[in-house]
């Protein structure tokens, strides 16, 4: 009897990957084959074997957590570590803080920094402007 | 290694949220009770997955150091004990793929045969690692990863990074090559792997 139909499909049977009229394909086929049966008993007895390897743990070497603490204590403390963007953010709530804010008509305020990066902005806007200008007016000379 | 330091990990109690709070705090104490309520887990995890202590230390640390940065990202919305399993799989697989072009001599596990825990079936766990190291590198870790962890295929092929049709192949040949290898050493239940008349017989 040619079983490689079959035996392709025990791998599929034991992830339970099959659907129901392959199944009973399968198991009608195993009640008569003998071979196909001890096969699927083969494969099934491996796989609890692994299981049963994956639950159980091994020791380390003597001193390993030693080691692993050594390696720790060159560690910055997790609390101190920030995301770059927290960094960011508490950069520029510090500067607030230095730097005090501008009251407006109508009881608002603005932020001094705020004031500061937008005139920052406005700065290099115009630099730029300012030398392409200049580049332009370069090219445009008579010689 | 003797059998006697092997016992079952899935039992150990996870740490209480006040002490992994202590240790994401920067605690050295209490995150040394972590390191030595875990380290056999994630020892293992990293042995199954590279095949030798050496790498498995090498990899065991690097685990529990990331484990240190990450610790106050963990959520508790899986155990802490399978959020530390994930991680030393996910450390384990990323340094089995970086040290991939200078492999180690696979090492005979050092298991007293005479005190090798059964596993069920006629298999002991001497036979079982010993077969495991046999299997082909491109073969033992997904099958690893499936049948001795039982992670699903589709977080296996994201894990490992190879295709999903590819790794249940792999994991089919593992399983064959497994069953194949302990059938010959006489392993396996009376009417399996032990009992089985040999394919050609059919």
């Amino acid at each position: 009897m040619d079983c490689s139909y079959f035996r392709e499909r025990i791998n599929l049977y034991i992830d339970g990957e099959m659907g129901y009229l392959e199944v009973a394909e399968l198991q009608a086929h195993l009640s008569f084959c003998p071979d196909c049966a001890a096969e699927l008993a083969q494969v099934g007895a491996v796989r609890g074997a692994l299981a049963a390897w994956g639950r159980l743990e091994l020791a380390t070497s003597p001193g390993f957590a030693e080691r692993v603490m050594a390696a720790v204590e060159l560690e910055p403390a997790p609390g101190l570590r920030k995301p770059f963007g927290r960094v960011v953010a508490d950069t520029l709530q510090t500067l607030d803080d230095a730097l005090g804010r501008i009251p407006l008509p109508g009881g608002r305020t603005i932020p001094v920094k705020n004031v500061i990066g937008w005139g920052l902005a406005v700065a290099a806007v115009a630099i730029g402007l300012g030398r392409r200008h200049g580049r332009r007016s370069r090219e445009l000379r008579p010689l | 290694m003797a059998t006697s330091n092997l016992h079952k990990w899935a039992s150990l109690p996870d740490p209480s949220p006040a002490e992994l709070a202590r240790a994401a705090e920067g605690d050295a104490q209490a995150f040394k009770l972590i390191v030595e309520r875990y380290q056999g887990m994630v020892h293992s995890v990293a042995y199954n997955v590279l095949g030798n202590h050496t790498d498995a230390e090498d990899a065991a640390q690097e685990a529990f150091l990331r484990c240190y940065r990450k610790l106050s990202q963990f959520r508790g919305e899986a155990t802490f004990s399978t959020w530390l399993f994930r991680l030393a799989l996910s450390v384990s697989v990323d340094y089995k793929r970086r040290e991939k072009h200078h492999p180690e001599p696979v090492e005979t596990p050092d298991l007293a045969a005479e005190a090798a825990p059964q596993l069920g079936e006629g298999i002991d766990a001497v036979t079982i690692v010993a077969a495991l190291h046999d299997l082909p590198e491109d073969y033992r870790v997904p099958t690893v990863l499936r049948d001795v962890y039982g992670l699903p295929y589709q977080e296996i092929a994201e894990t490992t990074g190879r295709p999903l049709g590819t790794v249940k192949v792999m994991v089919h040949r593992g399983r064959a090559s497994l069953r194949l290898k302990l059938r010959a050493e006489g392993a396996g239940p009376e009417q399996g792997l032990a009992g089985a008349r040999p394919r050609s017989d059919a």
